[in-house]
C-alpha cells in the first residue's frame, strides 16, 4: 500500500516537474499573423533566436496563432478583457490607434532606424511613441501578363482594336502603353481589351481581377485609385471628403470594369486567395494585388500557367500622382504580459539586422533600409520593389490610423460593393459613407 | 416530514438555481444594463447610462429591417425546402434503407460536417478558375453563371443550406414513417385505399407531430444562421447577405458599437419569446378544444 502512494506521488511529481519545465522553456508568447509568409517568417524567427545561447530558459519564445478570420476583432476583444495569454502580440498600422490603451511603448534600441528607416519606423507608431517592431510592409502591386503586354505592343492591328475598344467603353481612343507607365484609364483600357466577352482574340477569358468583397482589406487594395486622382479620406481642417470628385472617379472606373465583364462574375465575392487563384490561372491578364502574393504567383511549382510570364509594376498614376497604399504589420508589447522583459528583449532582437534578415530570408516582407536590403537582393528581388515603391508611392490616408480606421474601411466595403452591386447609386453610397465617417471619425 | 422535504427539495436545487444565475442571470442583467449605456471596448466596465437611446438606433436602422428580412426568408426557404425533400426521401427510399441500412451513413455524412466548413468548401466549389462546378458547366454549357452575385447569392446560400441540413429532416422523418404500424397500413390496402391515399390519410396525419417539430428545429437553425453565410459571401455586397446573427456580430465587433449590438439582440430575444409565447399559446388552445 505504502508503496502504491510511492509510486502515484512519484508519478505526479514527475508530471508537476514536466509541466513546470515545458512552462519554463516557452516563457514569452508571442501571437503572430497566421497562415502566409508571416507565419513562416515568425516561425524561423522564433527557433532562430530560441537557439540562441545568451536566451535565458525563462525567455524562450512560444507561438501562438488565432485564426485569420475576425482576428482584429478576437485580438480587441482579448486585450479588453485584460488578457494575458501572451506577452507580444500582433499590431497593424490602421489598427494601433485601436490597440494602443492596451499596449506599452517599446523602445527598439539605437539600430532600429537603421535596420528600417524613420518612415519605415513610423508605421508602427501612435502619438509620437513607437508602439512595435515593422516586421512586415504590405502594399500593391500591378500584376501582368508579360507576354501578353508584349504581344500587344507588337501588333498594329492589335493597337487598332484596343483604341476602338476604349473609345466605346472609356470614351477616349487610347493606345497600348509598357505597364510602368500606365495611367488608371491604360489599365482599364488594357483590361477592357484582353476581356473575351469584349475581344474574342483575347487569349485569356479576363481582361484584370478585381477582389470586390464587402472586406476591408480589399477596399484597402482600391484606395490607392482614388488617391492617384487626388483623393482623401479628411482636408486639412478634419472635414470628411470621401465624396470629393476623386472617390466618384475611381468607383466609376471599378463599376465600368465590372459591368462591362472584365472581371469574373464572381468578383463581388472575391479576395486575396481568389484573385491569386483566378491571375495564376493563367485567365486574367492583369491584377491590382498584395505585394505578399509575388512569392505564390512567381513560383513555378505553385502557379506554373503563369510564373515565367508576370512582371510587377507599382499601381497605375492619376493626374495628380502614383499612389500606393501602405499598411504595416508588427509586434508589440501586450500591457498585462507576465513576462515583458523577456518580450521587450524578443522585440529589440527583431529590430536587429540579423534578425531581419533572417526574418526576410524565411519569406517575411519587412521594409528594409536601402543598404540593409541590398545584403538580400539576390534572394528576395521582390523586397527592393517593395522598399522602392513604399518611399516613392507610400502613403497612410489622413485619419488612417485613428481608433476607429478599420471600422472606416469597414464601412466603406459596405457601402462601396453596394454601388459596384448596383443595389445603391453612387450619390447614396457616398453620402452613406460620409455620414458614418464623420460619426467615426469625429 | 413537509419541512424535511421542502429542505432537501431546496438543498437539490440550489446548484441548479446557483448555475442559472451565474451563467444565464449575470449575463443577461450586463446585457440590459449594456444595451442601455454608451459603452465601448475601452469602457466595458464603466458604461454610460443614455437611455433607450440604442434602441432607438437599431429600430430605425434599415440595415436591422433587411437582416430582419434576410433571416426570416432564409429560414422560412430552408426549413420549407429540407423538410419537402426530406419527406420525399424519407418515403422513397424506404423500402431500399430497409434492406440496405449501411445507406443512412452516406445520406448522414453532410451533417458531419462544421457549417463554416461547408461554406469555405463552397468557396472552393464554386470558384470559377479552380471549382469543378463552374469548369464542368464551361466544359459543357460554354460559360457558368455567377454564384455568389449579389442577384443570386442569396439562392445559392439557400441551396447550400438545404444540401447539409435536409437529411437532418430525412432522419427524423424516416424515423416517424418506420414507427407507423404496418398493419395500419395493411388495414388501408384490404380496404382498397391507393399508394396516394394512404399516404394522405395515414401516413401524413401521424407524421404530422415530426413535420411540425422539425419544421421548428429547421426554422430556428435557419433563422439564426451564421458560420456558412459569413465564410462564403461574408455579409454581401452592400450587405446584401447580412443576417440577424450577422448584423449582431458586426454591429458588436466591426463597428465596436456594443451598446446597439446588444440592443439588437434584446430585441430579437424578445420578438423570439413573443413568437414562442403565441404558439404556446395556440397549442394549448387547440388541446383544451380537443378535450
Amino acid at each position: 500500500m505504502r508503496t502504491s502512494t510511492k509510486a502515484k506521488l512519484s508519478v505526479l511529481a514527475v508530471l508537476a516537474a514536466s509541466l513546470f519545465a515545458s512552462t519554463a522553456q516557452a516563457a514569452v508568447t508571442v501571437l503572430g499573423w497566421p497562415g502566409g509568409s508571416e507565419e513562416t517568417a515568425l516561425r524561423a524567427a522564433a527557433k532562430a533566436y530560441n537557439d540562441l545561447s545568451t536566451v535565458s530558459a525563462d525567455d524562450k519564445v512560444n507561438l501562438i496563432f488565432f485564426n485569420r478570420d475576425g482576428f482584429y476583432d478576437k485580438l480587441q476583444a482579448d486585450m479588453a478583457a485584460g488578457s494575458n495569454a501572451f506577452d507580444v502580440n500582433l499590431l497593424a498600422t490602421y489598427a494601433i490607434g485601436r490597440y494602443a490603451p492596451y499596449m506599452e511603448p517599446v523602445d527598439l534600441g539605437p539600430d532600429a532606424a537603421k535596420v528600417f528607416g524613420e518612415s519605415v519606423l513610423k508605421t508602427m507608431q501612435f502619438g509620437g511613441k513607437q508602439y512595435g517592431v515593422p516586421t512586415d510592409l504590405s502594399l500593391h502591386f500591378m500584376y501582368y501578363r508579360k507576354d501578353l503586354i508584349d504581344a500587344l505592343l507588337k501588333d498594329d492591328a492589335a493597337k487598332a482594336k484596343y483604341a476602338e475598344i476604349s473609345q466605346k467603353y472609356l470614351g477616349k481612343a487610347l493606345q497600348p502603353k509598357d505597364p510602368d507607365s500606365w495611367t488608371w484609364d491604360d489599365w482599364a483600357a488594357t483590361a477592357l481589351y484582353f476581356t473575351k466577352s469584349i475581344n474574342s482574340a483575347s487569349p485569356v477569358r479576363y481582361g484584370t481581377v478585381l477582389q470586390l468583397k464587402n472586406l476591408l482589406f480589399n477596399i484597402m487594395v482600391f484606395q490607392s485609385l482614388p488617391r492617384s486622382y487626388g483623393g482623401d479620406w479628411m482636408d486639412a481642417k478634419g472635414n470628411v471628403t470621401i465624396d470629393s470628385d476623386a472617390y466618384k472617379t475611381g468607383l466609376k472606373l471599378y463599376k465600368t470594369l465590372y459591368d462591362a465583364g472584365a472581371t469574373p462574375k464572381d468578383s463581388l465575392s472575391y479576395e486575396y486567395p481568389e484573385t491569386n487563384a483566378a491571375f495564376g490561372s493563367g485567365q486574367a491578364a492583369t491584377a491590382l494585388q498584395w505585394n505578399a502574393a509575388a512569392g505564390d504567383l512567381t513560383d513555378k511549382a505553385k502557379s506554373p500557367a503563369v510564373a515565367d510570364k508576370v512582371g510587377i509594376v507599382a499601381p497605375p498614376a492619376g493626374p495628380v500622382a502614383r499612389a500606393d497604399h501602405i499598411h504595416g504589420l508588427g509586434l508589440g508589447l501586450n500591457k498585462n504580459a507576465k513576462n515583458k522583459a523577456g518580450g521587450v528583449k524578443v522585440l529589440q532582437w527583431l529590430a536587429t539586422q540579423d534578425a531581419s534578415l533572417l526574418y526576410a530570408k524565411s519569406g517575411g516582407s519587412p521594409a528594409l533600409a536601402p543598404d540593409v536590403v541590398a545584403k538580400i537582393a539576390t534572394d528576395r528581388p521582390d523586397l527592393v520593389q517593395l522598399g522602392k515603391f513604399a518611399s516613392a508611392y507610400g502613403y497612410v490616408m489622413t485619419g488612417g490610423t485613428s481608433a476607429n480606421a478599420l471600422s472606416v474601411y469597414e464601412l466603406q466595403a459596405k457601402e462601396f460593393t453596394g454601388y459596384w452591386s448596383g443595389q445603391e447609386s453612387l450619390e447614396q453610397a457616398l453620402a452613406n459613407t460620409k455620414s458614418g465617417m464623420e460619426k467615426l471619425l469625429k | 416530514m413537509d419541512i424535511a422535504r421542502r429542505t432537501e427539495w431546496k438543498i437539490l436545487a440550489s446548484p441548479l438555481v446557483v448555475f442559472l444565475l451565474l451563467f444565464l442571470g449575470f449575463p443577461a442583467i450586463v446585457n440590459l444594463i449594456y444595451s442601455l449605456s454608451q459603452v465601448s471596448f475601452e469602457s466595458l466596465r464603466s458604461p454610460t447610462l443614455t437611455g433607450p437611446q440604442n434602441y432607438l438606433d437599431v429600430l430605425t436602422d434599415s440595415s436591422f429591417w433587411s437582416a430582419c428580412w434576410f433571416s426570416l426568408r432564409f429560414g422560412l426557404i430552408t426549413a420549407v425546402a429540407e423538410c419537402l425533400l426530406g419527406l420525399f426521401l424519407a418515403i422513397f427510399l424506404a423500402p431500399l434503407i430497409e434492406k440496405h441500412s449501411f445507406l443512412m451513413a452516406p445520406l448522414m455524412l453532410p451533417l458531419m460536417v462544421a457549417p463554416a466548413m461547408i461554406g469555405l468548401m463552397y468557396r472552393l466549389v464554386l470558384h470559377e478558375f479552380v471549382g469543378p462546378v463552374p469548369y464542368y458547366l464551361y466544359t459543357f454549357f460554354g460559360d457558368s453563371p455567377s454564384f455568389l452575385n449579389a442577384d443570386n447569392a442569396f439562392w445559392t446560400l439557400c441551396v447550400v443550406e438545404a444540401l447539409q441540413w435536409t437529411p437532418f429532416a430525412f432522419l427524423l422523418f424516416y424515423m416517424a414513417y418506420q414507427a407507423i404500424p404496418l398493419e395500419v397500413r395493411q388495414a388501408a390496402q384490404i380496404d382498397g385505399a391507393s399508394p396516394a391515399q394512404i399516404l394522405r390519410r395515414i401516413d401524413l396525419p401521424l407524421m404530422l407531430p415530426t413535420i411540425v417539430v422539425a419544421f421548428f428545429i429547421r426554422f430556428i437553425d435557419g433563422f439564426r444562421v451564421f458560420d456558412n453565410v459569413y465564410t462564403l459571401t461574408g455579409s454581401g455586397p452592400g450587405g446584401s447577405t447580412t443576417s440577424l446573427s450577422i448584423y449582431i456580430y458586426e454591429a458588436f465587433f466591426k463597428q465596436g458599437a456594443i451598446g446597439k449590438a446588444v440592443a439588437a439582440s434584446v430585441v430579437l430575444f424578445i420578438a423570439s419569446f413573443a413568437v414562442l409565447f403565441g404558439l404556446n399559446w395556440l397549442a394549448n388552445r387547440r388541446r383544451k378544444a380537443a378535450a
